[in-house]
């Protein structure tokens, strides 16, 4: 069961760096305040980063879920 | 004592894996998301590395062999090598530990890479380098010196002073860069600090283990994986360079295996080997022309003030934010 409404999902399993990254910041500029965006990546050095760069955008990073080994999924909630 | 390479390569491969010590990263953030968090951590290396090696020379385990500085293909090799990585998705080193990540965009971008740079050393594309070669600047050095008798030119020997000099300069800077400004938090592994010590201790152990296996270098890449293809290719016996980059590989995919973080990885859109190939190519035969990648002259290079490492950092640099501005800054 989702635990978030979520608003939209970004798959960037299996892309190269830093696409993950820059894919998750083009979806939160296009997305609205308090919508909830669900990112599945499965690169770590990508998990361990991305929620850094996104709190310094000013949004929320609601939760890391480890979904299956090495793979991740990011829920942020936009400001 | 060709079998040291793979001990070596496989410490240095499992490190720059849990690390994740990437320098096109490294390069990249510091504009891209104005992070330095992995730009820190190899130029606190870098800075440990420069008092390793001169102390190392000192007392006579190694001789600082820095790579020739060429007016042309310095520059130019390190730009094409800094906008290659990108496309790439990894820097020199950055692709062979992903090798063992089970990143298949990385085998393809280092067999582009690898071959590349073996048809620029001793193949189709060695007339490039045959040519530039004349506008090569190296310098003879004393035997008493902490430098090879014939190497390239480095800050000492340009301004005629004791190597120490510039090299305690050099790595007072790097430390107060890195402990002086303010660092960017990330959560990770190993404490990025641990991970830059880490770093130099193991490469300034390489070095010495490499001189003693009679190879006067540190670790590198770009030779490395032309000696491997060189020994596939031809037969040859491996060599301590060959089995440093088999030992990357390897170590890599162990620290992987055992951290869970091995996976076979594809990209949705094909299009994306393309890229890699293109930018293995691009790294391929950047590195040989301007004798280096960011390992052989970011890493181990800068550490001995090699003039041409100097050049050539900064050129990987900018190619790297050239590429990176046309490939994920415009919106």
């Amino acid at each position: 069961m989702a635990k978030y409404e979520v608003t939209k999902t970004l798959d960037v399993m299996g892309e190269v760096c830093p696409v993950p990254d820059v894919e998750t910041k083009r979806a939160l500029k296009k997305m609205k305040p308090g919508e909830i965006l669900e990112v599945l990546i499965d690169y770590a050095m990508s998990a361990e980063r991305i929620p850094e760069t996104v709190k310094n955008m000013g949004h929320e990073v609601l939760e890391v879920v480890e979904s299956a080994p090495s793979e991740w999924k990011i829920y942020i909630k936009v400001k | 004592m060709a079998w040291t390479g793979l001990l070596m390569g496989l410490i240095f491969g499992a490190l720059l894996q849990q690390g994740r010590v990437c320098f096109n990263s490294a390069f990249r953030d510091l504009r891209l998301t104005k992070d330095n968090y992995t730009f820190k951590i190899v130029v606190l290396s870098v800075a440990l590395s420069t008092i390793l090696f001169h102390f190392s020379a000192q007392l006579g385990w190694i001789k600082m062999n820095p790579a020739a500085f060429n007016w042309v293909s310095t520059i130019l090799g390190a730009f094409i090598f800094g906008m290659g990585m990108v496309l790439a998705g990894g820097c020199a080193s950055g692709i062979t530990y992903r090798v063992g990540e089970g990143m298949t965009t990385a085998w393809f971008a280092v067999f582009s890479f690898g071959l590349t740079a073996y048809a620029t050393k001793k193949g189709a594309l060695n007339w490039v380098i045959k040519g530039l070669s004349k506008f090569d600047v190296r310098t003879t050095y004393a035997a008493d010196s902490l430098y090879a008798p014939k190497t390239g030119v480095t800050v000492s020997s340009v301004l005629n002073i004791n190597p120490w000099i510039p090299a305690l300069i050099f790595a007072a800077l790097c430390l107060w860069y890195v402990f002086g400004t303010k660092t960017t938090q990330r959560k990770t592994k190993i404490n990025w600090i641990l991970l830059g010590i880490l770093l130099a201790v193991v490469s300034g152990v390489a070095y010495i283990l490499s001189y003693k296996a009679g190879r006067n270098y540190g670790f590198g890449i770009t030779g490395p994986w032309v000696d491997l293809f060189s020994s596939f290719l031809n037969a040859q016996k491996l060599n301590w360079s060959s089995l440093s980059v088999l030992g990357m590989v390897i170590g890599s995919a162990i620290a992987a295996i055992a951290s869970k973080e091995f996976k076979l990885r594809m990209p949705k859109n094909p299009m994306t080997y393309v890229q890699v190939l293109l930018g293995g190519f691009m790294m391929g035969f950047g590195a040989s022309i301007d004798y280096g990648c960011n390992i052989g002259h970011f890493f181990v290079g800068l550490p001995m003030l090699a003039i041409s490492s100097i050049i050539a950092s900064v050129f990987f640099i900018l190619g790297n934010w050239t590429m990176t501005y046309f490939l994920y800054q415009r919106d």
